[in-house]
């Protein structure tokens, strides 16, 4: 025992408070070994600390064991198309993304176990209460075209995204997080960021989850589709809008080179051609696909499925008008789904339940005591006479033609049928049912039930905001309470694990009671490959790490 | 040419139409109970029609009703025709399919037939410039792909099933109207046409009561014809998410919503709905051209 001691005291010496209090927890039992990775590599702790700290207590040592191939070749990868321009700015979308990703690099980037690893920034301290943030850069980083990143570029490129002027996507999720001019330089290899508000989580925000982070040079001009000019491990030689883009590796990447010397990206409108692409052979890896219209993958031998937990996940909003006016309606109507059957029979077992808040299981913070809500019809049938709607009443379902949505509707068109509510289903196309995304002018905003598609997050920050708050800009359900806005508040300051899981338990008993959105599932990202590519390392967002892949 | 009214000789007696359409009903249907394709064209309609008018009432399962646990099921003795992503019957909802299509497209056929007819007989009767500018007009409509004129429509005004009905119909009017100018110019220069003039009948009397019930013939092929192509029309909007919205079973958004599971292999959720789609039309058309032999011998 004292030789323990000995060792973790060593691993503790010079850490802060906070970065000790995880650690803390870990050993109190308080958070698993996933959990204390996560935490710790949040509040900054280095992998070697947290490697230290595992290895003295007797668990299983950090270490990715992906496999490598052979260096050269050409990766041939098909996505789903871009909605619009690869602008880092206004990136918004899956397709989007992935090119973005390839050309450039974040400041962290938020691992496929939602460990966040170190990239541009080689670590990352917050001040007491969380209220700034101080990042070190590491040096020599090299962009495209030959210069030296320091760190006037990176306050350039998150002050533009930070900035209402440029109408940046990322906006929804610095709102009340940062501000333009929250960041400095401190000298050429750090950079503080001074928040609106303590945000214990901030780390992610500037991590590959922030998906239009990638540091640009600080005289960027807005024509990243002429160059892609970055640090990433890949340099653009041709990009064509709508049909696909052709990179080869970048010999100078701080990571070192990537295995391949070429990568070849294709854009698809659908999945059935990638899917028939990939068992045909003129592609070696698919970005996403679906459990529904992908079943000939799964028992496929010359084909790889990797599968991450996400909490990419629907939300079906009940607008605060009407009959959901009461909350016993909206409970009876969440009341009616047999969330296990739909998991088990949409997505194949390949999803978790989801509880009616945001918090799903892969979130650290979740508060898994929280009792899971079950399919009760004659529980909703009391509720809906307590309310006085025992005769039921008429509403119009609406949502958008994609993936498995128009079947999660006609689902819930049956189970309200149960407690006599008659749903009529309105499907439109995605541009239709966005609309221009303001009140008004959305029928996602602005219909009374509707159903809409939330992807990943890093943490549940973004979905507790937008969606719910009383200010929130994508409160389709009208939502205003002002307990879980403080609520809310509390947990985004909320540094240590313990705070952040009893703000989270409050949440979500407190959406539970409420029930202003269904969540029903949170559905795992499904990546395939051709069996011989190996090390492709992607996240739940869509990117696709690659300059470790190669081919045995 | 350019005469709104046909000129007739002044001592012209009163001549009465040629009643060909009566006179000869019994004689077509003769010939139509002969013709093996009528017989099987009519079968099929026949078919489709019981089980559009009465399928829910003898389906082994409520084509509607999920069951999630059951998903995807190949043809089995429980599910003859399979089980679909959501564990509906695939069987049940094809029969029931088929109350959408032939609601819709007999109607969309109607709204076509009427609004092609009416403006046949005015650019066939008239003549002139009242031809010259609708028949351009008519031109740059049937130079269009139908199927994209209907989807911008449905774009514009929100698809729903009076939409796609009005829609459907009014793109078909124009060849429908091709038709019936053809036969008009016909009929026009005949002697009835033109004692009727004399008579002092006006234009709208003259193309109803008098040259409508001699062209009739073509225009109920053009009917029949025509209700083929807007079932296969109806099928592909529906298919493309712009017909018959969700719950429905109706086949060509039976198709949509299923055919990213073929690849899979799980034909049964498509197949049926495609065959029921194909018999369908080919019914309607083994009796439009029946019937079309029929009236022209």
């Amino acid at each position: 025992m004292p030789k323990l001691f000995k060792s973790l005291n060593q691993w503790r010496e010079g850490r802060g408070g906070l970065e000790n209090e995880v650690i803390d927890q870990f050993l109190l039992g308080h958070l698993d070994r996933r959990a204390f990775l996560r935490h710790g590599s949040r509040v900054g702790l280095s992998m070697a600390v947290m490697a230290g700290v595992l290895q003295a207590t007797g668990f299983a040592p950090i270490g990715r064991a992906q496999a490598q191939g052979k260096p050269g070749g050409t990766i041939r990868l098909a996505q789903i198309t871009p909605s619009g321009a690869i602008e880092p700015v206004s990136v918004a979308d899956q397709g989007g993304l992935l090119p973005l990703q390839q050309a450039g690099d974040f400041l962290v980037m938020d691992g496929p176990d939602l460990v966040l690893r170190p990239m541009l920034a080689t670590s990352w301290k917050p001040n007491a209460d969380g209220s700034v943030w101080t990042f070190t850069l590491r040096s020599g980083v090299k962009f495209h075209d030959g210069r030296t990143m320091t760190a006037d570029d990176v306050v350039a490129s998150i002050d533009r995204l930070a900035d209402p002027a440029n109408g940046s996507n990322a906006l929804s999720a610095f709102k009340g997080v940062l501000s333009k001019g929250g960041t400095t330089k401190v000298d050429d290899l750090t950079v503080r960021f001074t928040l609106d508000a303590p945000n214990g989580n901030f780390p992610y925000y500037v991590s590959s989850d922030n998906y239009n982070a990638i540091i640009l040079p600080a005289d960027y001009k807005g024509d990243f589709e002429k160059t892609f000019n970055g640090t990433g491990p890949f340099k653009m030689v041709s990009y064509t809008p709508k049909v696909g883009a052709s990179f080869v590796r970048n010999p100078d990447y701080w990571a070192g080179p990537a295995l391949v010397e070429k990568l070849e990206l294709s854009f698809y409108a659908d999945q059935q051609p990638q899917v028939l692409a990939l068992l045909g052979g003129q592609i070696d890896l698919i970005q996403q696909v679906v459990v529904q219209g992908s079943q000939s993958l799964f028992d496929n031998p010359a084909v790889k499925i990797l599968r991450l937990k996400s909490n990419a996940h629907r939300q079906i909003h009940m607008k605060n008008t009407g009959p959901f006016a009461d909350k016993r309606v909206r409970q009876a109507m969440a009341l009616t789904l047999d969330r296990p059957a739909i998991v088990k029979g949409l997505f194949r077992g390949m999803a978790d339940l989801g509880n009616d808040s945001p918090f799903a299981p892969v979130f650290p913070s979740t508060d898994t005591s929280v009792p899971q809500r079950v399919k009760d019809i004659p529980k909703a049938k009391e509720l809906m006479a307590a309310a006085g709607m025992s005769s039921g009443f008429e509403v119009t379902l609406t949502t958008m033609q994609l993936q498995e949505l128009p079947a999660i509707a006609s689902l819930i068109r049956n189970a309200a049928a149960e407690i006599g509510v008659k749903v009529t289903l309105k499907l439109e196309d995605v541009g239709a049912y966005y609309g221009d995304a303001v009140p008004g002018k959305s029928d996602w905003l602005d219909s009374q039930f509707g159903i809409t598609d939330y992807g990943h997050r890093g943490t549940p920050n973004v979905f507790l905001a937008a969606p719910l708050l009383s200010t929130g800009t994508w409160n389709s359900a009208e939502f205003k309470n002002p307990e879980y806005d403080k609520l809310v508040a509390s947990y985004i300051a909320a540094l240590d694990p313990a705070a952040q899981k009893a703000q989270a338990g409050a949440i979500q008993k407190l959406l539970l009671d409420e029930t202003p959105v269904i969540f029903p599932y949170f559905y795992d990202y499904m990546t395939a490959t051709s069996a011989t590519l190996q090390g492709v390392e992607g996240t739940a967002m869509g990117q696709m790490f690659l300059h470790k892949a190669g081919f045995a | 040419m350019t005469d709104t009214v046909p000129l007739a000789e002044p001592s012209l007696p009163v001549v009465p139409a040629p009643a060909r359409a009566e006179g000869r009903g019994r004689g077509i249907v003769g010939v139509l109970l002969r013709s093996p394709g009528f017989l099987v064209g009519a079968l099929i309609l026949l078919f489709w029609t019981t089980c559009a008018l009465f399928a829910p009432s003898f389906v082994p399962y409520d084509p509607y009703a999920d069951d999630l646990l059951n998903t995807l099921v190949p043809p089995s003795v429980e599910h003859w025709f399979g089980t679909d992503q959501l564990g509906r019957d695939v069987f049940s909802r094809v029969l029931v399919g088929a109350r959408d299509i032939l609601t819709i497209a007999p109607l969309a056929t109607i709204v076509g037939t009427v609004a092609g007819t009416a403006i046949g007989l005015i650019t066939g009767y008239f003549g002139g410039w009242v031809d010259a500018v609708i028949g351009r007009l008519l031109e740059v409509m049937l130079s269009l792909p139908l199927i994209i004129v209907a989807l911008l429509v449905l774009v514009a005004l929100g698809p729903s099933t009076p939409t796609v009905v009005v829609v459907v119909g009014l793109v078909f009017a124009p060849l429908v109207a091709r038709t019936v100018r053809a036969a008009v110019l016909t009929e026009r220069h005949l002697d009835y046409v033109a004692a009727a003039a004399v008579r002092g009948e006006g234009a709208f009397y003259i193309m109803v009561a008098e040259i409508l019930p001699n062209i009739l013939p073509p225009i109920i092929v053009e009917a029949t014809v025509r209700l083929g192509y807007a079932i296969f029309t109806i099928a592909s909007l529906s298919f493309l998410g712009f017909g018959v919205q969700p719950p429905s079973p109706d086949w060509g958004l039976s198709i949509a919503e299923n055919y990213g599971v073929l690849v899979g292999g799980y034909w049964w959720t498509v197949v049926f709905d495609t065959i029921a789609t194909a018999s369908l039309i080919v019914g309607v058309n083994l009796v439009a051209e029946s019937l079309q032999r029929a009236l022209a011998e």
